[in-house]
């Protein structure tokens, strides 16, 4: 029996109609239609779906998406402005944060609110705030470089 | 001979795609009409099927197609022995063989039918100690071996699908001489690749033709595989490959597209197929294999390497796939770079039951180094040296003859030891609970055909067409700054096709480090036939000859004439150039390697990659529980022609490495099954795990090498890491782990 | 099974009767949704979502002394409180290492409780602070101690019927110290292989009280006697330690598996809680925050 809902995502209304027992992220991908969230795991173990929340991070494959009504929710398509990208997305890119990019969605939205939190973060802060996302590609050096430089604190 | 110094910015074109999630990968692509398809697995991991019956399945609403062996042509695939069937036929033979597929209008359907399949099955003996494998009264994985097509090279004998020998001198003679003899028993489990995006394929027929989405690293090898397994011609099967998310060798070879087209076809419909991450673990028959390794080496006082023996039991899992040469490539590096005086290596690949291993970046050396570069700290402790000391006087360089009798050419082993060594600070005053260990290792070139064009657009800017595959390095990405370079151009003014078998000719695709030296090599030469024919038309057009004519800012220019000139939008608008690359694959090295059995191509390394790697380590005696503190990596990879892309191909396998060196590794119960098939207890490095990495580039002008001088970069950081892990615990407990991984419980075991 | 009903509670009182009526509260999902994901449980018929329930937020410092927390503390609150972390440091210790960041942003202290993993990280702080739960059911409400909550993995004493609203944890007696320790294969991301807690009260250089729990050593944390009283009136040095030590490793009965042997367990019991106790008792005596 499916549920009629109101996901706002990116700041989109979107009107949809989900099971239940729909996660956060398959209604995301499968209804809302924005596929940059990706699904890498059974189990909330690496991140890569990963979302905002009324700005808080949230593993969005192990979050029933009814509960999200009423909420703000942002993926990695809410984080440039318009063709222009976020200076975490340039930095990204810049220093080699970027190899295949399958988990570069989940790392920028936790990057994000990595920041948000904790504007000036030491090294150490930001490998801890990026722990629940796994990269296989980069050994997370162009990653961790990337945000510490958006944080004038490299 | 230089190191490189400051990354020259580079900005990937598939970049901007992938921060803003407007990439399309594979799983993210819907067809009008696409089932879902799940797979029905063995029950048993060796048994000989006695019933398939899929009426129950085939009768649930929702189910369009069950396909079955019966419904595909009965044929055997593989790499070097053909032993697979896509679905099993009378026998399973691991955990992850697939007795039948199910298409279903929705996931929830085709995982009902998968199960209400029944399938009988009389159990038969596992073989999953693959030591054990080798014995004269094992159970045959394979009892048919005989009948298989397969490389004659390959010595198979019963269990034993792959034999090989390194023999020079008389090693036993040697040891019984030796000042100094240490021997050495090393067990390693098997790891996973681990890409972070799960694989998926999608296969849609249209009359005859039939084109497959996937994450394949080889679309090239997934094509063969599809037209043979389905008994259709190449030109009908078309493969895609939408951006792919990682592969680390886990996505090389014909895994799974079989079977969706044949679902496909049977469904009428087109079919996806997307991996669980319980599936990418024991459904995918491509991990790292599990090896046991025996060394024995003698030296004189001096340290000097008079002889080696090594017996190497690789454990190959039930089929061949790719990596039939696994048990040469192994041999040789149990011989890693060193000189040695007199040596008998022998190496067998073994059927089991257990998962298939095949080709993880840079297939079997990171075990065979670990284990080896281990038993050379141990001769140093007998000699009483240092552990670096004994290196500087054993490794390789230029001029050395291997083993196998090749000379090695203008290389930089010991450059790269020294610089290691100098980065890491070896020889500081360090904490009690701390320690630097250091390896060193090798690993060749491939060098095969590939094929490219390069076509100018009539504004003037271009496409490159490349059979390549961007598995995320960025090797592909680098091409547009090579075809700029020939042509005078900028890298932006390029855009790719690549990744479409139906666009571009053959390539190896994105496995053995391979891709600039193959690839690029070819993509090199159509920019440089575009460039002849631009000359031609140029020098046409401003009566001039092509010796004077010069490629620079989008224009052709006669050389001290800056006047006279054209650019090469002009010309773009006027004629039509297509530049296509001639096929040359530089010649490997020779190598007489007398005396010795499995040749399979392996016994010499082409322009081979030497690495050095040190590590600083901090093992916490109460637990066990060792962390990597620092890693610094020199390499001699020739000429590095992207230095971010190589960069970052040091800092992921490094800390690939570090994973498979202390937390990696899957664990099997008695009957060969995957029992941490997922990311909470088959632990990969966190950003808070990985250290802080140093990477040093010598670069070398080897003979072979690829376009500009440039050796392989992708496969070379995972080979020394988790051996210079395991030198620094060493020194820290006082006591050897001779497991991998080198897991918190067993550094204790071993005396933490 | 899928979930068939899914309704979001705006107060207590509704929470409480969707609950009586069978339905399963969800708040930050990381337990209840991954493991129906991973395979491990399947999704209840019913559900009933508690995240918006304002009163069952909430970390509150109490007149008495005594910390409040409401059912849906997420453990990034708990971890980020000031007060938490001076006088309730054990908690704040295993807060801080829940999971992930999003585990602690969306996973909370009730959930944590009632999902009764022997592995979670705030169980054994809380019993060792001698922290209760409040259950709630349309009938009234009781209180629980926390350690009389679990009766096996994934088992609780709580009624069907029964919600949990909120946690208390008694004012610390003055010179208490508390720390919790786990071993940790990696930093982040980790399930207790070995977990401990210990609160300790030290005045005149003598340890007036102690508790220790273990965590992942048995079907349920649980408070170590032997360990405790090894302990209480010694001088809290490395004697007393090492035998509060030994006592933990002799009253653990662990399991082997992919995560580690019994043997490796049972050792590492006994180092866990030194090191636990050793901090417990260094807080105690002002010697480091």
């Amino acid at each position: 029996m499916k549920v009629a809902t109101t996901l706002n995502v990116n700041g989109v209304s979107y009107p949809v109609d989900l099971d239940p027992g729909t996660n956060l992220l398959a209604a995301v991908r499968d209804v809302v239609g924005l596929t940059g969230s990706k699904e890498g795991c059974d189990d909330s173990e690496c991140g890569a779906c990963m979302m905002l929340l009324d700005g808080q991070p949230v593993n969005a494959c192990s979050y029933l998406a009814l509960q999200a009504e009423g909420s703000e929710i942002t993926t990695v398509e809410g984080l440039a402005d318009g063709d222009t990208l976020a200076p975490l997305q340039t930095a990204f890119l810049d220093l080699g944060g970027v190899q295949c990019g399958f988990c570069t969605p989940g790392m920028l939205v936790s990057a994000t609110a990595l920041l948000e939190a904790n504007p000036r973060p030491t090294e150490d802060e930001v490998r801890i705030g990026l722990s629940g996302n796994l990269c296989r590609c980069t050994g997370y050096d162009g990653i961790v470089k990337a945000v510490l430089s958006v944080a004038g604190s490299s | 001979m230089a190191t490189v110094e400051k990354p020259r910015a580079f900005i990937r074109p598939d970049g901007k795609e992938k921060v803003t999630g407007t990439g399309r990968y594979t799983a993210d692509l819907v067809l009008a009409g696409e089932l879902v398809a799940k797979f029905r697995y063995a029950d048993h991991t060796h048994a000989r099927i006695t019933r398939i019956d899929t009426t129950r399945a085939r009768a649930l609403p929702g189910v369009l197609a069950v396909v079955t062996h019966e419904d595909v042509p009965d044929v055997l695939y593989g790499g070097m022995v053909q032993d697979r069937r896509l679905f099993a036929k009378d026998t399973v033979r691991f955990e992850g063989d697939i007795v039948a597929g199910v298409a279903a209008t929705t996931a929830e359907i085709a995982e009902q039918a998968a199960a209400l399949i029944e399938v009988d099955y009389e159990p038969l003996p596992v073989v999953t100690d693959f030591e054990a494998a080798l014995a004269d009264d094992a159970t045959l994985v394979h009892p048919t071996w005989e009948s298989y097509e397969g490389d004659e090279a390959l010595g198979r004998h019963e269990n034993t699908l792959g034999y090989s020998t390194i023999v020079k001198g008389d090693a036993d003679a040697a040891l019984a001489s030796a000042d100094v003899v240490v021997k050495g028993r090393y067990v390693t489990d098997p790891v996973q690749g681990v890409p972070i995006e799960p694989r998926a394929v999608i296969a849609q027929w249209q009359g005859d033709k039939l084109t497959v989405w996937t994450s394949t690293q080889v679309p090239y090898a997934a094509r063969a595989g599809v037209a043979t397994t389905l008994q259709i011609p190449e030109s009908n099967v078309r493969i895609v490959v939408p951006l792919l998310g990682g592969g680390f060798g886990a996505k090389c070879d014909f895994h799974f597209e079989g079977h969706v087209a044949a679902l496909a076809k049977a469904a009428r419909r087109p079919v996806k197929l997307v991996f669980s991450r319980r599936e990418e673990f024991f459904a995918v028959g491509h991990r790292r294999e599990g090896m046991v390794l025996e060394f024995e080496t003698g030296a004189r006082a001096d340290g000097t390497l008079v002889a080696r023996k090594a017996r190497l039991v690789l454990d190959k899992g039930a089929y061949c796939g790719e990596g039939g040469f696994f048990a040469q490539m192994a041999a040789m590096h149990a011989l890693g770079p060193y000189e040695l005086e007199n040596v008998h290596i022998e190496s067998s690949l073994v059927y089991s039951n257990n998962q298939p291993s095949s080709s993880i970046r840079a297939p079997t050396a990171p075990q065979v180094c670990w284990a080896l570069e281990q038993h050379m700290d141990e001769l140093a402790v007998a000699l009483g040296m240092d552990p670096v000391d004994l290196r500087r006087k054993t490794i390789v360089e230029t001029g050395s003859v291997t083993a196998t009798g090749q000379v090695l050419e203008n290389i930089a082993m010991r450059e790269t030891l020294e610089k290691a060594v100098e980065m890491i600070g070896y020889g500081q005053e360090l904490p009690e609970d701390e320690a630097i260990g250091v390896a060193v290792g090798w690993w060749p070139c491939f060098a095969s055909k590939s094929g490219a064009y390069v076509k100018l657009n009539p504004d003037g800017s271009g496409t490159i067409i490349t059979g390549a595959q961007e598995n995320g390095t960025g090797s592909v990405m680098a091409m547009p700054t090579y075809v700029a370079a020939e042509l005078g151009m900028q890298p932006e003014d390029f855009s790719m096709l690549y990744q479409d078998t139906d666009a571009a000719p053959w390539d190896m695709g994105s496995c053995g480090s391979q891709t600039t030296f193959n690839s690029g090599r070819a993509v090199i030469a159509a920019a440089v036939d575009l460039r002849d024919q631009l000359l031609d038309a140029a020098a046409e057009k401003l009566e001039a000859s092509r010796d004077d004519l010069e490629l620079t800012g989008g224009s052709i220019l006669v050389k001290g004439s800056p006047d006279k000139s054209v650019s090469i939008a002009d010309l773009a608008g006027e004629g039509t150039f297509h530049g296509k690359s001639e096929d040359v694959v530089p010649d490997g090295p020779e190598a007489p390697a007398e005396g010795c059995v499995g040749r399979l191509g392996l016994e010499s390394f082409h322009a081979p990659q030497l690495i050095a790697h040190a590590v600083r380590v901090r093992v916490d005696r109460g637990t066990g529980v060792a962390r990597v503190l620092e890693v610094a990596a020199a390499h001699d990879c020739g000429k590095i022609l992207n230095r971010i892309g190589a960069d970052g191909q040091v800092y992921g396998g490094v800390v690939m490495g570090i994973g498979q060196a202390l937390s990696e590794g899957t664990q099997l119960d008695a009957e060969g099954r995957h029992r941490n098939a997922h990311l909470t207890d088959y632990k990969l490095v966190t950003a808070s795990d990985a250290p802080r990495i140093d990477v040093a580039w010598i670069e070398t002008d080897t003979p072979g090498a690829g376009p500009k001088g440039s050796k392989g970069v992708g496969e070379p950081p995972c080979v020394p890491t988790a051996g210079a892990v395991a030198n620094a615990i060493a020194k820290v407990i006082g006591a050897r782990v001779h497991k991998l991984p080198m897991t918190p419980e067993r550094v204790w075991e071993a005396g933490a | 099974m899928s979930v068939q009903t899914f309704t979001t509670a705006t107060s207590v009182d509704d929470a409480v009767a969707a609950v009586a009526a069978g339905a399963r509260p969800v708040a930050g999902g990381t337990d209840l949704v991954v493991g129906a994901r991973s395979g491990k449980s399947t999704m209840p018929e019913s559900v009933v979502a508690i995240h918006r329930v304002a009163e069952l937020h909430g970390v509150e410092s109490l007149a008495d002394g005594g910390l409040r927390l409401g059912a849906l503390a997420s453990h990034a609150e708990i971890a980020a409180s000031d007060d938490v972390r001076s006088r309730f440091t054990a908690l704040s210790d295993a807060s801080a290492i829940v999971g992930s960041h999003a585990t602690r942003a969306q996973g909370t202290v009730g959930g944590n409780l009632m999902n009764a993993s022997p592995a979670m990280e705030t169980g054994g702080p809380l019993v060792c602070l001698g922290a209760t739960v409040t259950l709630r059911s349309p009938s009234g409400t009781r209180s629980v101690a926390v350690e009389d909550l679990w009766t096996g993995p994934g088992k609780t004493s709580a009624a069907a019927d029964e919600l949990l609203v909120g946690v208390e944890i008694p004012a610390p007696p003055a010179g208490t110290g508390s720390a919790y320790l786990r071993l940790e294969y990696r930093r982040q991301m980790e399930i207790a292989v070995v977990g401990a807690s210990a609160a300790v009260t030290v005045a005149d250089g003598l340890v007036t009280d102690a508790r220790v729990a273990m965590t992942a050593l048995s079907a349920t944390i649980r408070r170590i006697p032997e360990a405790e009283a090894a302990l209480i009136g010694s001088d809290g040095g490395s004697a007393a330690i090492e035998s509060a030590g030994a006592a933990v490793a002799a009253a653990s009965t662990p399991i082997s598996d992919v995560r580690g042997s019994a043997d490796y367990r049972r050792a590492m019991a006994a180092v866990i809680a030194r090191r636990a106790i050793d901090q417990a008792l260094s807080r105690a005596r002002g010697e480091n925050a």
